[in-house]
Order: structure tokens, then C-alpha cells, then sequence
């Protein structure tokens, strides 16, 4: 038995283990919340301008129902067909994501933004046969369905479920002014002949989910971008239930049954909303409020002043983003409770400045996509330590391994290596990654953390950003949290270059906002609170960073952009700003 | 408010009912109401508390507005128009003077988009100034209009008569606000069909209106149509110069500049129409601002692609839809 320090920490009245589980798939989880809270509205999409669209509890059950209905019967497909899912927030996606899982299909969420090239190596590595896909990416069909084995494309509409007037002037307006309305040059059906077919075939047969169970797969979560070929994690249904339990029952009674507002502003087929926001607060009978797009920021203002928004989730970017919006700042959410930070570290001044302008707080948790996601949280209602990642959730053990492999002293870095009900059961069709990834039932992270004496962690970073200075460790998070810190500072990332004399050199990129602070400025800050060998040799000034989905800082472009650059020799001039 | 008819003399005599008929009143009137509703339905009380509280830029923006929009217009009307016989350029005047007083127009934030300014800034000084708009308007048409008119002078400006037309034209403004309350669907559909209207207008003044009053317009002298397309063309730039000398971003000058320059122009037309119904002056008093309402397309596009070329180095993000 792993000595477990943190178990003091939590608050009263969380069990330490998970509960034994209510339900063993996810389909089971959302028949229940959709009986319980059936007239109840589950989710509202709201565009950025208010246009609006709502589907209650008992709808989303139905529709749903028919879309399975129409994958088993009207497509004939198997159990355990790959269905690939790509599309923004928007009310089909929650109608055909459990769709498919009560089709006993699984499930592969997938970027709109992707490209051709990366929508086929996803495709194929996953041997998807069916394509769920909003029209307006639809360009990229013709070359994407020629080189996979998708067999079936079904198109789904934004303003999918809309009042029909709304819906068709969203419609002119994308198709006449924005003209993001591409033609479809494949064959394909629409979303709502495919929900009218699955509505005539339902109840011909039925024992869809026979056999499904807690270790069943339910979906493939693609991720590892940064190291090149994108692999599929499997998660089951069992790690998926596990997961929502573990954060909500983490998160206490501070989410009440039926009564929260949350707005989900990150794509849903991140697994961080996908897990959050979309099974947690659907199971807590929530009213969640479906943002297609947060950026730029303004988008969410509709979204704050029509509807009593209880919970928000988001990512540092996102939070500072708001923060950086006056009118958000000038009049923010009068009905929040509370806030869930994830997906990159919680700058510190900025969880301080959003505690400051809401009055609410805002707790952090980490996780991976290989863990469902989450591993540990902040105990909301318990000790809140800020830059820290908090302390693991029940039912789950978390430690860190030096580079021989002990388990790191209190205070000292190591890799974070976790054990739970909620960590993946592999890399699809990669034994080898999969392997390297879970040793004797430990799954290791790839980022460097600390435990203090009281069990919360912190990340120091991850293994591969870190920046070897003459032999020193640098890591970014460090640099980045101090230069934010700084006055016209809106945004950082910091990489390491090669250098000739260091091995590497620090380099940051700074968004610069009024009053723009100068490199020497910048430097001299960070001479202040900094040693030596972390302190920037460059400071470079763009107009954006390079971000992934849902907002984290991607320093591999930058890297790749600084590199690039050198060999030019331009140095990046065109973007900066004098 | 009936001013005594005035002899005419060296000008084509015009009647109410040539400049514009009853149908077109009404239809301009709506369009108006329809304008301004979508304008309350963009609106939320929050806003008018961050409109008292926000500084920097709605100062500089009211102070362009109502400080060098009216002024410009008491300038080119005393510089320019006053240099013809004091019959025709007095009732002129008053519509010039009335050009220069009303707050900025919905159209602007069209053309801030197109030529990448601070779409949420463009959004936040039509509002502001729209608002203000109730006080300050009569008030610089007072201030303005006294300067011109002598005490006893026949023709006056009913500065009473304009507040009760703004106060009526703020009522579905309020009507827009308490509707998006209860539908918010149906707020955001005012709001584009409000955008939309304005552009509309401009166009049914070309369809209907230029050609049926051809012979007034290619009778009115060239200083007339100075006064109508320098109000917004200096107003732009005068406005873009100022905030470039006190150092603001160029994405927030532009839209300063833009924001402006462009006056609510169908309101202007509308506050004539209400206000000086029956009078016999009343095509006089239009004519600059259908002139203006006119141009003012012109102008801004021209611009607009001025700016376009000038700063395409500061991206905007594009506020679609989506």
C-alpha cells in the first residue's frame, strides 16, 4: 500500500476511495441523468452575437437514441466500430457523442482544425468507417475519404436544433457574408436524414451494449502531437465513469444536483470538457452553455449576459483572456461559484486576479489524456495551494520517480507517475509506445513535478521543454510565471534555442499590451527574481503565440519558428512590433 | 413648430410633398425605429453602468463626437454656406448644424470591421454616443443655432420639438433592450436586421429618392455639397489625427476616425421629418442630410481602403459569426 500523505487534505466528507461505481458504461450515466432531469434544459448554444438554441435532458436521450438506431441499423455497423466525430461545440455534438457510445461504437473525437494530412493519419491509424463532420470543414473531404476507410460522411449544420428561423439566417449569413459554407463534393446524409432514418429502424433490434462493459473501449483519444505521430489512447468505459466520479466526488457538494450553469467555452472533443464538462455536469443534471468558439474573448460576452453561468472550466489563456476583457472585468458573472483550471499551468497572478474580480475561487487539477483526464484537483472547501496542481483524487496514487527510478524525496523533481481506475489501457494498436508508457501498472507522464511534505504536487514542466543552459535545468513554466507577473505582459512562452556557447539559450516571446515593456525591462525583471542561467539571453515581441485548441502555449512552434528564422536570418522582424 | 414661409428667390421652390412623400416618411420613420430597436437590442443595463464608468477611449470619443462634429459643422456652415443668399443657406444651415449634433451611426461599425478596427469600441461609442446623444444634441443645436440665428429671427431651430423626437426615437431602444431579455434569439435578430436596415436606407435613397429630386440636387450649389461631404470626410480625418498625435493604437484610431465621422444620418433625416413637418423649409433643411447620408457611403469606402493598405501589418482577429 502507497503511503497516500494528502488523504488529510481532503475535505470533510469526501470519501477517500471512489464509490463503487452506480454504472459501468456511460451510456448507462446519461440514460440515468436524462430520466432524472428529463425536463430539464441540458444544453443552450449560444453564438456570439445571442443567437441561440436549446435540447432538454429527455430530448438529448431521444435524439441520441435515434442516432444509435441509425449507426447499428440503417448502417449495419458492428460493436466497436470507430466513429470519428469532428466538429466545434454545438448542440449535435453531445446527441451524436452518446449516440454512438449507446451504438456500442467508440468513439474518435477529432480537431476541426485539422488538416487533410492530419485527418488521415488519424483516420486511418484508427480505421474509422464512419465521419461525423461539420459542413463547414467539408473542403477537405474529397482528399481525406480517398485515402481512408471512412465508408460513410454524415454532415452536421452549427445551428443543428435551432429555432428554424434562427437557424436558416445563421445559415445566409455563413453561406452570403462570412461564405464559410464550402460545397460538399462526396457522398454523404445529412444529420437530420440520418436521425429521421434511425427513428424509422429504432426498436428493430435492440442489445446494442450487450457485452459492454467497465472495460469495454469507448473512445480514442488522440494526442502526443508533441512528439511527432499522434496516438490513439484507449478509454474505456469503466476509466471514463471512474474519472467523472473521482472529480466530482473531489469537488464535493460544491456542485449542486440540478442547479449549475456551467459554460464550456473548450472543445468538447477535448478530453478535458469532454470529460468536466460534457459527463460531469450532464450527470449532476446541469444546464451546460455550448460556446462554438471562444476566441477572441468578446465571444463569450452574449454568453455571460443572457445566462446565470454557476461554473466555468478553462485554461490559463482563457482566464487571462477574460480578465484581459473590460467588460468582464467591470461586470463579471454575479451567479459563479466556482472555476476548474486545467490543461496548462494556472499562471499564480492569474488564478489571484480572477479570485480578485469574481469573488470566487478558482482551483487547479491536472491530468493527461491517457488518465481521462484527471489526476489530481485543488480540494475546493480544503487547503488550496496555488501553483500547485493540487492533491491526487480518490482511489488514486501518485509519485515521483528520480532518473534512477527511486521515489523522489519530498521537495525533490522527478517524473510523476500515476496509478488509478482512470489511467488508459493503452495506445491503440501501439504496444511498444504503450510499454514505455505504463510500467507495473504506473503511468508515466512525461513531466517533471515535486511533492511537498503535505502531498501536493507541483509540475515543474514537461521532460521535453526543459531547457539545458551549460548544464543547467532551466524550465520554461519557471520563466514564463515570472515575466507574466510583469506589467504589459498579456502573454509569454519561453524555448530554448542552441546556442554556441551554452548548449541552449533561453529566449522568451512576449505579447506585449500597454504600457509595452522593453526587452531590457524585461531582462532586468527577470534578473530580479531569477538565477542567472534562466534569465532570457533574447526577448522577442509578436503579435500572438502559436496555441493548440483549447489554448496551450505551443512551444514546439515557437522553437520550430525560432529555428527556421536563424537559418533566414531575418530573426523573426516581420512580426515584431517596434 | 411652423416657421412663416420664406421667399425664395433665386432658387427652384420646393414643397414637402416634392422632397419627400407621405409613403416615404413613414417608411423612413420605421426604418429608423427599426434602426434604433436593434440598436436596444444589442444593449444590456450592464452596459450603460460601464459606459458611465469607462474613460480613455469613450472620452476621446465624445469629444470627437460632440465637441468637433458640431464645430466642424458651424465652421463650413459659416465659412461655406454663408456665402450664398441668406433665404436659401439659413434653412440649409439648420440641417448642416443638425448633421453635426447627432451621435454616430450603426453603419460605422461596418466599416470598422471592414477596414480592421476595435469592432467592440466602434460598438461601445455608437452606443455611448447614442445615449448621450438625448442631452447633448438640443443642447449643441442650441449653443450652435444661437450663434447663427438672431433672437428674433423667423427661422428657429425647435430645439424643444428635438427632444421630444429623440426622446420618441429612444423608445424602441428601450423597447430592444426589455425585448432581449425575454428572447434573446429575438434580439440578435434586431440587431442584424437594425445593421442591415441602415445600409438599406442608403440604398433606398438612391433608388427612390436622387432620381425623383434630380432637378433640386443638380440645382444645389457646389458649396452645399462641400458642406455635406467635408462633415464626414474631415470628420474622419480630423478625428483619425487627433488620436494618432495623443499616440493611441492605429486599429483604435481608425476606428475613432471612422466612429466620427459617421453620424447617424437616418436619424437626422427622421428628426426632420418629425419635427419639421409642415414646414415649408423642409426640403431645404433635408437636403443636407440626404446629401450627407449619401456621400458618407462613398467616403467611408474610400477610406476604408485607404486604411486597409496603410495598416495591414496590425491583424485583427475577424469577429465572424462563429
Amino acid at each position: 500500500m502507497t503511503d497516500r500523505p494528502w488523504l488529510t487534505h481532503y475535505p470533510a466528507g469526501v470519501e477517500h476511495e471512489l464509490v463503487a461505481l452506480p454504472f459501468t458504461t456511460l451510456p448507462e450515466l446519461v440514460s440515468r441523468a436524462c430520466s432524472d432531469y428529463s425536463d430539464q434544459i441540458a444544453f443552450t448554444q449560444c453564438m456570439p452575437n445571442g443567437m441561440n438554441g436549446s435540447l432538454r435532458y429527455s430530448e438529448v436521450d431521444e435524439l441520441s437514441t435515434a442516432f444509435a438506431a441509425y449507426l447499428r441499423e440503417d448502417l449495419g455497423l458492428a460493436q466497436g466500430t470507430r466513429v470519428a466525430v469532428q466538429m466545434p461545440n454545438c448542440l449535435a455534438y453531445p446527441v451524436v457523442a452518446f449516440g454512438v457510445l449507446k451504438a456500442g461504437c467508440v468513439l474518435v473525437n477529432t480537431n476541426p482544425l485539422y488538416t487533410a494530412r492530419e485527418m488521415i493519419h488519424q483516420f486511418t491509424d484508427s480505421g474509422a468507417e464512419v465521419l461525423v463532420i461539420i459542413d463547414m470543414f467539408a473542403d477537405r473531404l474529397p482528399e481525406v475519404v480517398k485515402a481512408t476507410g471512412i465508408s460513410t460522411v454524415v454532415t452536421v449544420r452549427i445551428a443543428e436544433f435551432f429555432p428554424p428561423v434562427i437557424a436558416g439566417i445563421i445559415r445566409l449569413v455563413q453561406k452570403w457574408w462570412n461564405r464559410t459554407l464550402p460545397t460538399i463534393e462526396v457522398e454523404h446524409t445529412s444529420f437530420t436524414e440520418a436521425l429521421d432514418r434511425g427513428r424509422a429502424s429504432a426498436g428493430r433490434s435492440s442489445g446494442y451494449l450487450d457485452g459492454v462493459g467497465p472495460d469495454t473501449l469507448a473512445a480514442l483519444q488522440y494526442t502526443g502531437g508533441t512528439t511527432g505521430v499522434s496516438k490513439g489512447a484507449m478509454l474505456t468505459h469503466g476509466n471514463l465513469v471512474s474519472n467523472t466520479l473521482q472529480m466530482l466526488q473531489m469537488l464535493g457538494g460544491h456542485i449542486r444536483p440540478g442547479q449549475e450553469v456551467v459554460l464550456t467555452a473548450l472543445p468538447l472533443y477535448h478530453i478535458f470538457a469532454f470529460t468536466v464538462n460534457l459527463i460531469g455536469f450532464l450527470h449532476m443534471g446541469a444546464r451546460n452553455i455550448l460556446v462554438p468558439s471562444p476566441r477572441p474573448p468578446s465571444n463569450l460576452k452574449r454568453a455571460f449576459e443572457n445566462y446565470r453561468i454557476t461554473w466555468t472550466t478553462g485554461v490559463n489563456t482563457l482566464f487571462n483572456a477574460l480578465l484581459n476583457e473590460r467588460w468582464f472585468v467591470e461586470s463579471p458573472p454575479k451567479h459563479l461559484v466556482g472555476s476548474a483550471a486545467g490543461g496548462m499551468a494556472l499562471h499564480q497572478s492569474v488564478a489571484e486576479r480572477w479570485r480578485d474580480v469574481t469573488g470566487t475561487p478558482i482551483v487547479e487539477g491536472y491530468g493527461l489524456t491517457e488518465t481521462s483526464p484527471v489526476l489530481t484537483f485543488n480540494p475546493l472547501g480544503g487547503l488550496v495551494k496555488d501553483g500547485t496542481i493540487g492533491i491526487p483524487v480518490p482511489s488514486t496514487d501518485v509519485r515521483c520517480l528520480t532518473e534512477s527510478g527511486a521515489e523522489a524525496a519530498v521537495g525533490e523533481a522527478g517524473e510523476l507517475v500515476a496509478r488509478g481506475p482512470q489511467i488508459m489501457a493503452g495506445y491503440w494498436q501501439r504496444a511498444d509506445d504503450t510499454a514505455e508508457a505504463i510500467i507495473d501498472g504506473w503511468f508515466h507522464t512525461g513531466d517533471i513535478a515535486e511533492r511537498d511534505a503535505d502531498g501536493y504536487f507541483t509540475i515543474v514542466d514537461r521532460k521535453k521543454d526543459m531547457v539545458l543552459v551549460s548544464g543547467f535545468n532551466v524550465y520554461p513554466n519557471e520563466v514564463e510565471e515570472h515575466i507574466a507577473a510583469l506589467p504589459g505582459v498579456l502573454e509569454v512562452g519561453v524555448v530554448g534555442l542552441p546556442d554556441d556557447k551554452t548548449g541552449e539559450a533561453v529566449r522568451a516571446y512576449v505579447v506585449p499590451i500597454d504600457p509595452k515593456p522593453t526587452a531590457e525591462q524585461i531582462i532586468a525583471h527577470c534578473r530580479e527574481g531569477l538565477a542567472a542561467y534562466k534569465v532570457p539571453k533574447s526577448v522577442r515581441f509578436v503579435d500572438e503565440l502559436p496555441k493548440s485548441p483549447i489554448g496551450k502555449i505551443l512551444r514546439r512552434e515557437l522553437r520550430a519558428e525560432a529555428v527556421t528564422s536563424a537559418t533566414a536570418t531575418i530573426e523573426t522582424q516581420g512580426r515584431e512590433l517596434s | 413648430m411652423i416657421a412663416a414661409p420664406l421667399i425664395i428667390a433665386t432658387q427652384t421652390v420646393v414643397n414637402e410633398q416634392d422632397v419627400v412623400t407621405p409613403f416615404e416618411q413613414t417608411l423612413l420613420v420605421g426604418l429608423v425605429f427599426v434602426i434604433m430597436f436593434g440598436l436596444g437590442a444589442g444593449l444590456t443595463p450592464r452596459d450603460f453602468r460601464l459606459a458611465i464608468r469607462r474613460p480613455w477611449g469613450l472620452i476621446i470619443g465624445f469629444v470627437t463626437q460632440f465637441g468637433i462634429m458640431p464645430l466642424l459643422a458651424y465652421v463650413l456652415v459659416v465659412t461655406v454656406l454663408f456665402t450664398l443668399p441668406r433665404e436659401y443657406a439659413l434653412p440649409v444651415a439648420i440641417g448642416a448644424l443638425l448633421m453635426g449634433c447627432v451621435p454616430a451611426g450603426t453603419t460605422s461599425n461596418i466599416f470598422t470591421y471592414f477596414s480592421k478596427g476595435n469592432l467592440a469600441l466602434s460598438v461601445i461609442m455608437t452606443t455611448n454616443s447614442t445615449l448621450w446623444a438625448i442631452l447633448m444634441t438640443p443642447l449643441l443645436l442650441a449653443l450652435y443655432g444661437g450663434l447663427i440665428f438672431d433672437a428674433d429671427s423667423e427661422l428657429q431651430i425647435p430645439v424643444l420639438n428635438i427632444v421630444v423626437t429623440l426622446a420618441t426615437l429612444l423608445i424602441p431602444v428601450v423597447a430592444g433592450m426589455i425585448l432581449r431579455k425575454y428572447s434573446a434569439n429575438v434580439g440578435a435578430v434586431m440587431e442584424l436586421l437594425g445593421g442591415f436596415f441602415g445600409l438599406f436606407f442608403i440604398v433606398f435613397l438612391m433608388a427612390t429618392w436622387v432620381p425623383r429630386n434630380w432637378a433640386l440636387l443638380t440645382s444645389t450649389p457646389w458649396q452645399t455639397y462641400l458642406v455635406a461631404i467635408g462633415l464626414g470626410l474631415f470628420g474622419i480625418a480630423i478625428a483619425y489625427g487627433i488620436a494618432r498625435a495623443i499616440r493611441l493604437h492605429p486599429m483604435n484610431a481608425r476606428t475613432i476616425g471612422l466612429e466620427t465621422g459617421i453620424q447617424n444620418g437616418p436619424l437626422a433625416i427622421a428628426i426632420v421629418l418629425l419635427t419639421f413637418s409642415g414646414s415649408p423649409d423642409i426640403g431645404l433643411i433635408l437636403i443636407v442630410p440626404a446629401l450627407y447620408s449619401l456621400f458618407i457611403v462613398i467616403v467611408s469606402t474610400v477610406v476604408t481602403f485607404w486604411f486597409r493598405r496603410a495598416n495591414t501589418a496590425e491583424e485583427q482577429k475577424i469577429p465572424n459569426l462563429l
